[in-house]
């Protein structure tokens, strides 16, 4: 991002833009306008307080406000005609980057406060209950207990038909389909303590398990509600993650002029032009121009390729030097992208539906504490010789006592731990169900290209003269190819100030004047026609002033940080390692040299990745795959279970389970060994309550269990589940790259 | 203690009216960024009063 | 001062003190006789004096600033002052009653000067004097500053301001005749209660008319303190208060409740007191005042909404832990030391989350006194906490009742929490209130702090170990099984105690004084401060702020 002077940014804004920016509009409650821009460097208070300032001075803004957690800024425009790219550009200016928010994060997930109210509710009944219920057990009698249960089923019976919808809700799915999931257990014992305790009422008894009801309710929401924050959470921080896709395309008319289209009115046969910087909005042949082409997202291939007219450009693609015409092949929504998200979501379909823990459980657990009422019912029935009501009651103190409270919360509670704890590593984790598949993968299989490497290459040290390097760097700044920009970064000479008649060649390289001299970087040979000593044609790139000695540039793809401990670390685990590339073996096979794999597999396209992980899932295995290309998105999808760097395609971060925001790839193994450790304590809590309830069952069954003893085993053992899985975040993951935070904070900002 | 059917019914109120008080703050969108809120504070340096504002909030998608 | 307001607000000023001065004469007429009289005559005084202040500048010149862009801050600044008078009067009356318990003869036998009237001019002067005040001024400062938006009247904060301190001073006059409904924290009789009910109604609809005038869509969390202090606080004050005056011509009441009933309301009250009155509001001012002060936010601001949630519902039912071992019903005794354990979760959560936000600001606790008398209060918040609830348990407080460690725990939580994060909170207002650049002295806010706590921690240690050793002393019984030790032996036991509590007493009255001197100094000597602004001027906002990222 670079600072310009005032008015400028505004000019400096290509068309393009503009008309992405006309996508922040939104319809107010009100019927007006507002504008949700995403700026994702919003870091702290000084920049909330800086942004709001300088628009809400700006006579176009009646009011803007900023959202921090969210990294979002929402303006309602004075005046009806309002331009968002305005805002985009003055935002620019402050050294904000924004752009139009996504429509997934423009209002609040009703679901969370739906769940918040619920919990509300529930601990509001949960404390009054429990005022008068403490009341009862100290002692109160007669006709103050009478009236203490009067007041408490009216507090009760409103608090569980609200608070425990979530719940009913989902059991009765569950059950319509002939399923049984953990909500089934929970609404029996919630529905049938209510109902028990108000036929108790009726006939003035003394053991009503309102409280028990309420809390249980209260707890369960609790955990609930944490669990969806945390999707929430993560969701919202992909979402902030700048969009690569394009969101319209420039097309010329018949009459020459130039005019944004939405990507969906994009129509076989318009002429697009894609500048410099922008992303291909369609499938397209290009007509008129030639540039280079950073298709890495795509195929896998780290260097750019040439586009001349007649050249096949896929959507998703990024223009690097030149300006094209192109001729739209196929509408969106057919384009290669298209595509891409077509064999995603089949290979998800294809994946099997994943059960998780806590359903598995509670398969085997609903019939099993089903029956043992039903028994605890009958033998009951039989020893009192027929007094069902206090068979009855006996039965459903074991249906309470058994406590789904522990067993609903011992998976959440631990997924929620576990996210906090990623997120704080640099890892967002989409959903619960991944971190348990992540626990028992026995294969990792990687892209190369943006996943191993770093997506920068790096050029290895050259010796020449001074003033040729300086010379050299002079071009390479001026050029956006990657290899270019490698030079531009990594050569260590003062670039030189002053180069005229600038020329990019598309597919070759770079041209100007230094010092009245001609001078050339770019492809070898290109280079070697204008240098003086055309001895052997230098490697590529190279560099030379007219007439003097060619100097060539080695470039090569770096490996990110921590690939070496990731690859240590898995095999070390007894996991076999794949590398599936789409870029040439020998490329492949180089960067590969020393790490210890069991396959690699070059030259793929994206169809065969989706088929290999397929395959490997048929023969029994859980692999993991790491990719970020568009053309990962399918093979993420098909794994067991995926993680993509934060630099992946939109489609690779949609696909993945896992995003990670560190620059080292150690993220991968500390998410595994995280991951591992709470598949560890979700079996600890499931331990725990199944200890619990072996003592807990047979005081049930013998009639021992007073509502008393019923709520404060049942907050016992939900706290002793909580404080277990409490520890996953108590000690602080060692990271092997310790500087390695410090400088991903560093990258964040 | 019949004292305590004049004392259960006033605390009962009371904290209906907190529940109330807090189903608004959740209509009002009060907890929809912390992290900032608890910023703002921060950042009054001049130590004045805003302008009055009309803030809205987006219509929610019609599922 | 009086000259910021309009000519229309003046006399509408001036028609509501002559109203109560009016209602002064009233009192004074048919109360003739009965101590209401007397008190008719201090009404009369009081408001003889705002009249008096109102007059001088009653012709002065409309304002002509534009109100729209400033606070209004001259109420709060009033109001620091009066506090800070009111924590001299409160400290200074506790000296001499603490002392009076050590050298009996500084009873001086008036009975004006008993120890039962003079000890409520203690207790109601810093409570409401002192703390009310405190939490008077800081309220208006927050809500303003919170809602970025100016109070929507300018009579009406002066009347809950001066109607306040009318209430206090009733009050306080009130006990020295004699005057009480013996109800702890609520000695004042029925006029001063309904009049005090009148000044709260306002208190809340000036607060929430602020709120409602907010051009800050969020509302900070210390509002929501503040809100539940006002609003519980009206409701404990009026159920509490439910009495029927003997005649309405005279003081005496009778209350509508009887015996036990009347002793169980007596401490719902008295512990939500404690709860809405020493609690929430002062932790309104911690979450306002501490994260400005350190410079960083709240550490979990999440956090500090559910403790908020958590006081509000766990505190409503600790009360009768104040009436172990007595007529009360065993198991309403069990509700009250139940509720009163669960307790610590919240509490503990708000003095954690204080404390964390400091963490990593360590440098500037150690170099600002100010933050200092905030991180201070924040451990006494969570010690007495503790103490509290170790205390309601029935058989620790079967020793601990009716034996100085009460009194050491009441101190460690008003002295240790609430006084000094009202310093602490003062110390950080007043340069802004004023516009100063700092306070006029460094070291006499680093000396009230050390006078402070060592006064604080000489009282507290006083009192728990004359607590411990009276409650095992009254519960000694020789081999014969009678008590071992007579009252008077145990009052001898205690005497050194008291002494030292007397001492510790000298020395936070002398850190209040010092205070009050500093925030005097600053008033008057130091130099006037144009705020620094933080974000671009105009001219600035086309140059780029941050440097450009890659």
């Amino acid at each position: 991002m670079t600072l310009v002077d005032g008015d400028a940014a505004e000019q400096l804004m290509s068309p393009l833009q503009q008309g992405a920016a006309r996508r922040s509009l939104r319809t107010a409650r009100d019927g007006g306008a507002i504008c949700l821009l995403s700026v994702p460097d919003i870091r702290c208070g000084g920049c909330v307080s800086k942004i709001e300032r300088a628009l809400n001075a700006r006579d176009d803004v009646a009011s803007a406000r900023v959202n921090l957690s969210l990294k979002r800024v929402q303006i309602t425009p004075s005046g009806s005609r309002a331009d968002p790219a305005l805002f985009i550009a003055a935002l620019d200016r402050l050294g904000f980057a924004a752009s139009a928010a996504d429509d997934a994060t423009a209002t609040p997930d009703p679901t969370g406060n739906g769940l918040l109210r619920a919990t509300a509710v529930a601990g509001f009944g949960a404390m009054n209950i429990m005022l008068l219920s403490v009341a009862v057990w100290s002692g109160a009698l007669g006709t103050t207990r009478d009236a203490f249960h009067l007041l408490s089923a009216m507090i009760a019976v409103p608090v569980v038909l609200y608070a425990g919808q979530p719940f009913f809700s989902s059991a009765w799915s569950a059950l319509r389909v002939r399923r049984v999931n953990m909500d089934v257990p929970i609404t029996l014992a919630v529905l049938l303590a209510t109902v028990l305790s108000l036929a108790e009422l009726l006939q003035g008894g003394e053991q009503l398990f309102f409280d028990a009801a309420v809390t249980l309710l209260f707890f369960l929401l609790g955990g609930r509600y944490l669990d969806q924050m945390m999707r929430e959470r993560a969701s919202s921080a992909i979402n902030g993650l700048a969009r690569l896709a394009p969101s319209g395309a420039m097309v010329r008319r018949p009459d020459g002029a130039l005019a944004y289209v939405e990507l969906e009115e994009v129509k076989p046969g318009d002429r697009l032009v894609v500048s410099a910087g922008e992303y291909v909005p369609v499938d397209a042949q290009v007509s008129e121009g030639s540039t280079d082409l950073d298709r890495s997202l795509i195929t896998g291939e780290p260097l750019p390729v040439l586009a001349s007219p007649g050249d096949m450009i896929e959507a998703g693609t990024l223009n690097l030097t030149g300006s094209v015409e192109a001729v739209a092949l196929r509408p969106a929504a057919e384009s290669f992208l298209a595509q891409m998200i077509r064999m995603q979501s089949e290979a998800e379909r294809n994946r099997g539906t994943y059960e998780r823990i806590a359903n598995r459980a509670a398969r085997l657990y609903a019939p099993v504490v089903h029956l043992m009422a039903l028994l605890t019912f009958l033998s009951w029935l039989w020893t009192t010789d027929g007094d069902w009501q206090q068979a009855l009651f006996v039965a459903i103190s074991v249906l309470i006592i058994t406590c789904p409270c522990a067993l609903g919360l011992a998976v959440p509670v631990a997924h929620v731990v576990a996210a906090g704890r990623l997120m704080r590593m640099g890892v967002l984790m989409k959903d619960g169900a991944g971190i348990e598949r992540l626990a028992n993968i026995d294969a990792a299989v990687f892209d190369k290209t943006g996943t191993l490497t770093t997506g920068r290459p790096r050029l290895e040290p050259v010796i020449a003269d001074v003033a040729d390097l300086s010379a050299a760097r002079g071009l390479a700044i001026r050029s956006s190819h990657p290899a270019a920009k490698a030079i531009a970064a990594d050569l260590v000479a003062e670039p030189a100030a002053v180069v005229e008649q600038v020329q990019e060649v598309p597919g070759y390289g770079i041209e100007g004047r230094i010092d009245g001299r001609r001078a050339r970087l770019g492809r070898g040979d290109w280079v070697a026609e204008i240098a003086g000593e055309p001895a052997s044609s230098p490697t590529d790139p190279a560099f030379a002033f007219a007439g003097g000695a060619p100097i060539g540039f080695e470039v090569t793809e770096t490996l990110r940080d921590g690939v070496h401990d990731t690859f240590d670390a898995f095999s070390r685990g007894g996991l076999d390692l794949v590398i599936l590339s789409g870029d040439s073996r020998e490329r492949v096979m180089h960067l590969s040299h020393d790490l210890v794999l069991t396959d690699i597999c070059a030259g793929m396209k994206p169809a065969d990745k989706v088929s290999y992980l397929e395959n490997m899932r048929h023969e029994g295995r859980r692999p993991l795959m790491v990719g970020d290309g568009l053309n990962d998105a399918g093979a993420l999808a098909a794994a067991h279970v995926s993680m993509a760097p934060s630099s992946a395609s939109d489609a690779g971060r949609t696909a993945a389970d896992f995003v990670f925001l560190r620059k080292g790839l150690d993220a991968v193994a500390a998410t595994h060994r995280v991951a591992c450790r709470t598949a560890a304590v979700v079996r600890q809590n499931f331990t725990l309550a199944i200890c619990y309830n072996c003592i807990a069952i047979p005081l049930a069954v013998a009639g021992l269990v007073t509502p008393l003893i019923a709520a404060l085993a049942m907050s016992a053992s939900s706290i002793l589940v909580i404080g277990n899985s409490l520890r996953l975040s108590a000690s602080p993951e060692k990271l092997r790259h310790g500087t390695r935070r410090r400088r991903l904070k560093k990258a964040a900002t | 203690m019949s004292i305590l059917s004049l004392l259960i019914p006033v605390t009962l109120v009371m904290g209906l009216v907190g529940l109330a008080s807090f189903f608004w703050s959740l209509r009002n969108g009060q907890y929809e960024d912390l992290e900032g809120d608890a910023e703002r504070i921060l950042y009054d340096e001049d130590d004045r009063p805003l302008p009055s504002r009309t803030y809205k909030s987006p219509k929610e998608p019609t599922p | 001062m009086m000259s910021s307001l309009t000519a229309t607000e003046r006399s509408r000023a001036f028609m509501i003190t002559m109203t109560v001065l009016l209602g002064g004469l009233v009192m004074a007429a048919v109360g003739h006789g009965d101590p209401i009289g007397m008190q008719g005559w201090v009404v009369i005084l009081f408001t003889a004096v705002v009249g008096v202040v109102l007059l001088k500048s009653f012709d002065a010149p409309d304002p002509v600033e534009d109100r729209s862009a400033s606070y209004y801050d001259d109420p709060t600044r009033v109001g620091i002052i009066i506090a800070l008078i009111w924590a001299v009067i409160g400290m200074g009356v506790g000296l001499w009653v603490a002392s009076m318990l050590a050298w009996p003869n500084l009873r001086f036998d008036a009975a004006w000067s008993s120890f039962g009237r003079v000890r409520p001019v203690h207790t109601s002067g810093v409570i409401f004097g002192f703390g009310g005040n405190a939490l008077i001024a800081t309220s208006f400062h927050i809500m303003q500053r919170t809602s970025r938006a100016r109070m929507p009247n300018q009579v009406l904060p002066w009347f809950v301001l001066i109607g306040f301190n009318l209430f206090c001073v009733i009050a306080a006059s009130g006990y020295l005749m004699g005057i009480t409904q013996s109800k702890e924290y609520a000695e004042p009789e029925w006029y001063a209660d309904l009049w005090l009910v009148v000044v709260w109604v306002a208190y809340f609809i000036l607060y929430m008319r602020t709120l409602a005038r907010r051009n800050e869509p969020h509302i900070y969390v210390a509002n929501w303190y503040y809100l539940a202090f006002i609003l519980v606080v009206a409701v404990l004050h009026i159920v509490n208060n439910l009495a029927i005056p003997a005649s309405l011509t005279g003081a005496k009441s009778y209350s509508a409740f009887a015996g036990v009933q009347d002793a169980m309301t007596q401490w719902w009250y008295g512990h939500n007191a404690v709860a809405f009155f020493l609690t929430s509001g002062f932790l309104g001012m911690l979450y306002y005042f501490l994260p400005k002060r350190a410079g960083r936010p709240i550490y979990s601001y999440r956090l500090s909404i559910l403790s908020f949630w958590g006081i509000v519902f766990f505190y409503i039912w600790a009360g009768s832990h104040h009436l172990h071992y007595t007529a009360l019903p065993h198991w309403v005794q069990t509700l009250g030391m139940t509720f009163s354990v669960m307790l610590l979760v919240p509490s503990w959560a708000s003095a954690g989350n204080a404390l964390m936000t400091l963490n990593g600001a360590w440098h500037k606790v150690r170099d600002d006194a100010t933050l200092r008398f905030m991180m201070v209060a924040a451990v006494f918040y969570g010690l007495s906490t503790f103490e509290g609830s170790f205390m309601a348990i029935r058989p620790v407080n079967g020793l601990s009742h009716y034996t100085d460690w009460t009194v050491g725990h009441v101190h460690a939580g008003a002295m240790g929490w609430v006084a000094l994060i009202s310093f602490g909170s003062i110390y950080a207002l007043t340069p802004v209130l004023w516009r100063r650049e700092a306070m006029y002295s460094w070291k006499a806010v680093e000396l009230h702090f050390w006078l402070a706590l060592s006064g604080t921690v000489i009282y507290v240690f006083a009192m728990w170990n004359s607590g411990i050793i009276q409650g095992l002393m009254w519960r000694t019984y020789g081999e014969t099984g009678t008590l071992k030790y007579s009252f008077l032996e145990s009052m001898i036991a205690m005497h050194p105690y008291y002494v030292a509590r007397a001492l510790g007493g000298l020395l936070f009255l002398a850190g209040a004084c010092v205070g009050l001197w500093n925030v005097l100094m600053t008033v008057r000597h130091m130099p006037r401060h144009a705020p620094e602004r933080d974000y671009p001027t105009s001219s600035e906002a086309t140059e780029p702020a941050v440097p450009a990222a890659e």
